[in-house]
C-alpha cells in the first residue's frame, strides 16, 4: 500500500486555526487586562462559555487530544518535531484558557466584593441591654478593691437604737447631731442610721479583732433635698482593729484605696479633723482626678477632693464593745458613695440618683 | 468665720505671709477655705470643726499661728486710763441659778459719749464683715471678735435699782430683744435682770430698752460664763442664733471673763472718753477648775506611728498653753493641765492629736497594715451580682428609691397595706404595723417602705410623665415593718428583710430586640426566672392566687422548693387608677433574705444520652383554667421511666374554640438510655400520656 505522505504540519495548524477562530473574542482578557466594563451576569456568562471552549478544545475527544494520540503513530524520524509541535500548541491553548480564565474570575471576584460590600457605619445588631446604678457601679468597685485588701464586707440595720447609733460612737447626750433637726427619728424613739459607723459597733460585738471590715450602704440625715443634698445617701465605713496599728497605716489604706480608684498617679493629704468616734481625727483629700491637682472647676481650684473622715477608733469606742484600747489600736473611715458618684459623671443635681429616671440610667 | 490678716499680725508679730500661713493652718487642722485681698489686709475665711470653740476669735487663731510659727502671743493692753472709784459703789449683781451661770463679772465706765468709732475701729470690724454702730457697741463686738468672749454694754441708768439679777425667766415673762422682736421666755431659760424685769436673754441677745442710746453717759459691761447647754436650749427655742450664743454654747474660757471685760473698758475709755471703776463686781460662785492629763511619750508613736521625743512633745504642748504639772513624772509619763479654753482635751489621745497635728500629718510614713486576715464578700454578694448581671443583659434597668414614702401610697384608709407584704414581714396587724418617721423632711413621706413597690411604680410614673412608655426596672433594698416583740435584749428594732422586686411595662423585648408586642405576664416571670437561675436557687413554682395588689386571674405566688418567697403579677386596676398608668403594668417582688436562705444548687453532670429520643407532640383542647402546669405534672407522675421532659410547643386561644377553652400542644420527649427505643414502645408510652390527660382534665383530642 503506497501511503501519501501526511501533512503533520497542516493538521497542527488547522487546530490552532480552529481554536483561534473561537477564542478570538476571549483574547482580549489575556494578561488580565480587557475586562473593565464587564457587569456581574457578563462576565459570568463569559466565564461559562469560556469553560465550555476549553472543553470542546481540550476534552477527550477533542481535536487537540486526536493529535496527542497521534504523536505515537507518527513515523519515528517526523515523532520529535510533531511533537514538539502539537506539545507546543497544546501549552499554548492551556496558557490562553488559563489567562482568560484568570481575567474573568478576578473580574467576579471584584465584583462580588463590590456588591457584597457593607456600611460598617450603620449601627450594629445589638441587644438592648439595661444598666446597672452608677452608686452599684462604684459600690461593687469599691467593695472589690477593699475586700482584695483583706476586709470583710459587712451590714447593719437601717433603723438603729439610741446606742448604737450614738451612744457607742461616744456622741454625748446633748449632741446636736442627735436632734431631730439632724437625725430621723421613728414613732417607735428608735433612728435611722445617721452614718455607716453603726456597722463598727456591731462588727466589733460579732468579730474579736484582729478585724477588717468595709460597710457599705444607707444613711440617713434631714436634710432637705436640692441639688447637692438627698436626705437619704450612700457611705463606706472601714474598720480596721489590730495590735500596733497607728495613723500610718491609716494613710497608707487609704492612700492605695483611691491610688486603685482613681489611677496610680493620684495623690492624698491628710488634715486633721474632728469626729466624735475617733482621736486623733484627720480628714483625707486626693488630688482632682480631672485634672490632676492642677486646679479645676471640679475640684473649686484647689486641686484637691475631699475623700472622707477618718482616725483611730477612739478609745471610748473601743471599750463599748469590750476591746482594750492599751491592748488594740484601730483606724476608721467614712467615704460618701453620693458624693464620690456625683463628682466622678459631673452630676449637675444629685437628685438625678433616686428619680429612676431611665433616660439617666441608661447612660451608665 | 472670718479672721483679718492684720489684726492676726498685731496679736502674733507672725511674719509668714497670708496664703502660706493659711496653708499652715489649714493642716494643722483649722481649715481656711479662702483667702481674700481686701484693701491692704487679707481675710482667711475659716470653716471650723466644732470642738474648736477657742478658735472663734482672733486671739484663739494667733495661739494656734504663734504655736506653729514659733512667734508670741502678744496681749493687748488691758489698763483703763481713767479709774475711780468701786464698782459696788454703782451697782449690785446676785446670781440666782449658778449652774446656769457659773461666773458673772460687770464693770462700770461713767460719763462715756457716745459717737461713731475712729477709723481704725472701723476698717478691722469691716474686713471681718462687721457693720460699724457706735463706740462702745463696737468695742464690745470688737473685743469678742479678737478675744472671743462674748460681752454685753448695759445703760446703767436703765436698770432698775442700778443691780444685775441673773435668774431664770419667769412663767411667761416677755422681753423685746435688741432685734425689736418681743420674744415669750419660759421657766428654763435664763435671763438677766434687773430689779423689775428681764433686761436680756442670757448669753443670746439683749432687750431693748436698756440698750445703749447717743443719751447714754453710764454703761454696765456684763462679761460672763453661761452653761452651754442652757443656751444652745434657749437659742433654738427662741429660733435665735447670735455670736454671742454661738460662742457660749459652744463653751468660752471662764478664765478669760475679766481679761475681756478689762480689754473692752480700757478701750471704751479711750475711744468714748468716761471714767471707769477700778475694780469689778466678779460673782464666780462655783469655781471651774481644769482637768489634767496625763500623756505617755511612747502613746505618740504608738498611735500615730510619729517618732516625737519626749521632749518635742513637751515643747509642742506648752507652745498651745498646756502646762506641765511639776512632780508626778514617773516612767517618764508626763501630765499637763488644759488650758481653760480646750474644752475639747480631756484624754490622753487628744493630747496625742494635739502633738501630731503642730508636728505635721505630712510626716506620717504610710504602711500599709500586716495582714493576718482574708477578704470576704458579704454572704450571698456573688448570687446577688449575678442576677442583676443577668436582668441587666436582658433590658433591665437598676432602680434605687429613697427608702421612705408617702403613707398613702402604702397604706389605705383604713390603715391596711396596699401591698400584699414578702412572707415573715408583716407581725403586727393595725396601728403598729408600720415604721413610721416622727420628722420627716420630705411633706408625707413618713412610711419607712414596706415594700420596693411603691417606688418602682413613683418610678414608672415618673418615666411615664416623661415620655418613656417602656420601662423594665429592678430594684434590691431593705423593706421594713414592726416587729412583733423584743428580741430579748430589750431592743425592739422594727424587721428589716432584704426584697428584690421587678416591674415591667411597655413593648417587649426578645433576645434584646423589640419584639413588636405589649409586655404580658410570662415576660415578668421569664425574668424573674432567669435572675432566680443566675442565683442557681433551682426553679421557682408558680401557683395562681389572689394577691392585694395584683389582678385576679393575673396573679401567682411564687414559691421555691415549697417555701414561699413572694408574688408576681399585673398590678390591679384600682392601684393603676391610682398611679393614672394606662397600659398594663406587671410586678414581682420577692424576699431575697428567703432566696438566698435556700441553698445554692449545685451544677451536676448526667452523661450525654447514647441513643436518640424521641419526641411527639399532642394537641389538645381543655378548659382554659386547666393549667400547663398540672397536665405536666400529671405526664411526669405517671411513671414512665423514659418520659424525659414535656415542653410547651403552642397556646391556641383564637377563633373557632368554643367558649372557655383553648388548644395546647405538649411536645413530650421518650428516651432510654440503654437502647434505641422502637415506634411501638413510644406508641404505647404516648397513648398512656393522652389517655391521661384526657381523663384527668377532659381534656379532647384535636385533629
Ligand atoms: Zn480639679
Amino acid at each position: 500500500m503506497s501511503s501519501e505522505a501526511v501533512d503533520y504540519d497542516a493538521q497542527v495548524a488547522a487546530v490552532r486555526e480552529a481554536f483561534e477562530r473561537e477564542f478570538e473574542r476571549f483574547a482580549r482578557f489575556q494578561g488580565g487586562a480587557g475586562t473593565e466594563g464587564l457587569s456581574l451576569g457578563e462576565a459570568e456568562t463569559l466565564l461559562r462559555e469560556l469553560g465550555e471552549l476549553r472543553t470542546r478544545h481540550t476534552a477527550k475527544k477533542s481535536a487537540l487530544a486526536q493529535l496527542m494520540k497521534l504523536i505515537g503513530r507518527v513515523p519515528a524520524e517526523e515523532r520529535a518535531a510533531f511533537g514538539q509541535r502539537v506539545q507546543a500548541l497544546n501549552n499554548e491553548v492551556a496558557t490562553k484558557l488559563d489567562e482568560a480564565q484568570a481575567a474573568l474570575d478576578n473580574r467576579i471576584g471584584q465584583l462580588k466584593v463590590e456588591r457584597e460590600r457593607v456600611d460598617v457605619t450603620l449601627p450594629g445588631r445589638r441587644p438592648r441591654r439595661g444598666h446597672l446604678h452608677p452608686i452599684t457601679l462604684l459600690r461593687q468597685r469599691i467593695e472589690d478593691i477593699f475586700v482584695s485588701m483583706g476586709y470583710a464586707v459587712e451590714d447593719g440595720p437601717e433603723v438603729e437604737t439610741d446606742f448604737y447609733n450614738f451612744t457607742a460612737l461616744n456622741i454625748p447626750e446633748l449632741h446636736p447631731a442627735r436632734s431631730p433637726q439632724d437625725t430621723f427619728y421613728t414613732t417607735d424613739g428608735l433612728s435611722l442610721r445617721s452614718q455607716t459607723s453603726t456597722v463598727q459597733i456591731h462588727a466589733m460585738q460579732k468579730r474579736r479583732p484582729p478585724l477588717r471590715v468595709v460597710a457599705p450602704g444607707r444613711v440617713f440625715r434631714r436634710d432637705t433635698p436640692d441639688a447637692t443634698h438627698n436626705p437619704m445617701f450612700f457611705q463606706v465605713e472601714g474598720l480596721l482593729v489590730d495590735r500596733g496599728i497607728n495613723m500610718g497605716h491609716l494613710k497608707g489604706t487609704l492612700s492605695e484605696f483611691v491610688r486603685r480608684l482613681f489611677g496610680p498617679d493620684t495623690r492624698t493629704r491628710f488634715r486633721p479633723s474632728y469626729f466624735p468616734f475617733t482621736e486623733p481625727s484627720m480628714e483625707a483629700d486626693y488630688s482632682c482626678f480631672k485634672c490632676g491637682g492642677a486646679g479645676c472647676r471640679l475640684c473649686k481650684g484647689s486641686g484637691w477632693i475631699e475623700l472622707g473622715g477618718s482616725g483611730m477608733v477612739h478609745p471610748n469606742v473601743l471599750k463599748a464593745v469590750n476591746i482594750d484600747p492599751e491592748e488594740f489600736s484601730g483606724f476608721a473611715f467614712g467615704l460618701g458613695i453620693d458624693r464620690m458618684c456625683g463628682l466622678m459623671y459631673e452630676l449637675d443635681d444629685i437628685r438625678l440618683l433616686f428619680e429612676n429616671d431611665l433616660r439617666f440610667l441608661e447612660q451608665f | 468665720m472670718d479672721i483679718s490678716y492684720n489684726w492676726l499680725r498685731d496679736l502674733t508679730g507672725v511674719s509668714v505671709e497670708p496664703r502660706p500661713l493659711a496653708e499652715r493652718l489649714t493642716m494643722a487642722g483649722l481649715a481656711v477655705d479662702a483667702v481674700h485681698e481686701k484693701g491692704d489686709d487679707h481675710v482667711l475665711e475659716f470653716d471650723l470643726t466644732s470642738n474648736r470653740p477657742d478658735c472663734l476669735s482672733h486671739l484663739g487663731i494667733a495661739r494656734e499661728a504663734a504655736a506653729l510659727t514659733g512667734a508670741q502671743v502678744k496681749l493687748p493692753d488691758l489698763t483703763a486710763k481713767n479709774v475711780e472709784g468701786r464698782a459696788e459703789q454703782f451697782t449690785a449683781v446676785e446670781i440666782e441659778d449658778p449652774n446656769l451661770c457659773p461666773r458673772y463679772a460687770a464693770r462700770v465706765v461713767r460719763g462715756v459719749k457716745i459717737q461713731p468709732s475712729p477709723e481704725w475701729l472701723v476698717r478691722r470690724l469691716q474686713a471681718i464683715g462687721q457693720r460699724p454702730i457706735n463706740n462702745v457697741a463696737d468695742v464690745t463686738n470688737f473685743v469678742m471678735h479678737e478675744l472671743g468672749q462674748p460681752l454685753h454694754a448695759f445703760d446703767l441708768a436703765k436698770l432698775s435699782e442700778f443691780r444685775i439679777v441673773v435668774r431664770r425667766a419667769r412663767a411667761g415673762e416677755k422681753i423685746r430683744t435688741l432685734d425689736g422682736v418681743e420674744r415669750e421666755l419660759d421657766e428654763q431659760m435664763l435671763v438677766i435682770a434687773d430689779a423689775a424685769r428681764a433686761v436680756a436673754v442670757a448669753g443670746v441677745m439683749g432687750g431693748e430698752e436698756t440698750e445703749i442710746s447717743d443719751a447714754t453717759a453710764d454703761v454696765l459691761i456684763e462679761s460672763a460664763y453661761f452653761d452651754p447647754q442652757s443656751v444652745r436650749r434657749t437659742s433654738k427655742l427662741l429660733g435665735l442664733q447670735t455670736e454671742a450664743s454661738y460662742r457660749f454654747e459652744r463653751g468660752v474660757d471662764y478664765e478669760g471673763v475679766r481679761r475681756a471685760q478689762d480689754r473692752c473698758v480700757a478701750l471704751i475709755c479711750e475711744l468714748a472718753g468716761g471714767t471707769a471703776t477700778e475694780d469689778a463686781i466678779d460673782v464666780y460662785p462655783k469655781r471651774i477648775t481644769p482637768p489634767t492629763v496625763r500623756l505617755r511619750p511612747r502613746r505618740v508613736e504608738e498611735l500615730t506611728g510619729l517618732k516625737v521625743s519626749a521632749e518635742e512633745s513637751r515643747r509642742i504642748l506648752d507652745s498651745l498653753g498646756f502646762e506641765p504639772a511639776a512632780g508626778e513624772v514617773e516612767d517618764g509619763e508626763l501630765t499637763f493641765g488644759v488650758p481653760t479654753w480646750r474644752t475639747d482635751v480631756r484624754i490622753e489621745e487628744d493630747l496625742v492629736e494635739e502633738v501630731a497635728r503642730v508636728y505635721g500629718y505630712d510626716k506620717i510614713g504610710e504602711a500599709l497594715p500586716p495582714s493576718p486576715v482574708t477578704g470576704e464578700y458579704l454572704v450571698g454578694d456573688r448570687r446577688r451580682r449575678a442576677a442583676r448581671q443577668v436582668l441587666t443583659a436582658a433590658g433591665s434597668n437598676e432602680a434605687v428609691s429613697i427608702s421612705f414614702i408617702e403613707e398613702s401610697s402604702g397604706v389605705d384608709e383604713t390603715g391596711a397595706s396596699r401591698f400584699e407584704l414578702l412572707p415573715g414581714l408583716q407581725q403586727v396587724e393595725g396601728e403598729g404595723a408600720w415604721v413610721a418617721l416622727s420628722n420627716p423632711i420630705i411633706e408625707g413621706a413618713r412610711l419607712m417602705r414596706p415594700s420596693l413597690l411603691p417606688g418602682l411604680l413613683e418610678a414608672t410614673r415618673h418615666n411615664f410623665n416623661h415620655g418613656t412608655r417602656d420601662v423594665r426596672l429592678f430594684e434590691t433594698g431593705r423593706v421594713f415593718a414592726a416587729s412583733a416583740g423584743s428580741d430579748g435584749g430589750g431592743e425592739s428594732r422594727p424587721v428589716e428583710v432584704e426584697s428584690f422586686a421587678l416591674l415591667v411595662t411597655g413593648e417587649a423585648l426578645e433576645d434584646g430586640k423589640a419584639a413588636g408586642r405589649p409586655s404580658d405576664f410570662f415576660d415578668l416571670k421569664g425574668a424573674l426566672e432567669a435572675a432566680a437561675d443566675a442565683m442557681r436557687v433551682g426553679a421557682l413554682e408558680f401557683e395562681t392566687a389572689s394577691v392585694r395588689h395584683l389582678r385576679e386571674g393575673q396573679a401567682a405566688r411564687v414559691r421555691v422548693g415549697g417555701r414561699e418567697v413572694g408574688n408576681a403579677g399585673r398590678l390591679s386596676e384600682e392601684l393603676a387608677a391610682r398611679y393614672k398608668f394606662r397600659q398594663p403594668v406587671y410586678v414581682a417582688e420577692v424576699s431575697l433574705s428567703e432566696l438566698l436562705a435556700v441553698g445554692e444548687r449545685p451544677a451536676r453532670y448526667t452523661p450525654l444520652p447514647r441513643y436518640p429520643g424521641v419526641s411527639r407532640d399532642v394537641s389538645l383542647v381543655a378548659d382554659r383554667r386547666v393549667a400547663f402546669g398540672e397536665m405536666r405534672r400529671t405526664i411526669l407522675s405517671l411513671g414512665i421511666e423514659e418520659c424525659r421532659g414535656v415542653a410547651l410547643v403552642d397556646v391556641y386561644e383564637g377563633a373557632n374554640m368554643p367558649e372557655g377553652k383553648r388548644s395546647l400542644t405538649l411536645r413530650v420527649e421518650y428516651r432510654a438510655d440503654d437502647r434505641t427505643l422502637r415506634d411501638e414502645e413510644v406508641d404505647a408510652m404516648h397513648a398512656r400520656v393522652v389517655a391521661a390527660l384526657e381523663g384527668e382534665f377532659g381534656a379532647q383530642l384535636r385533629g
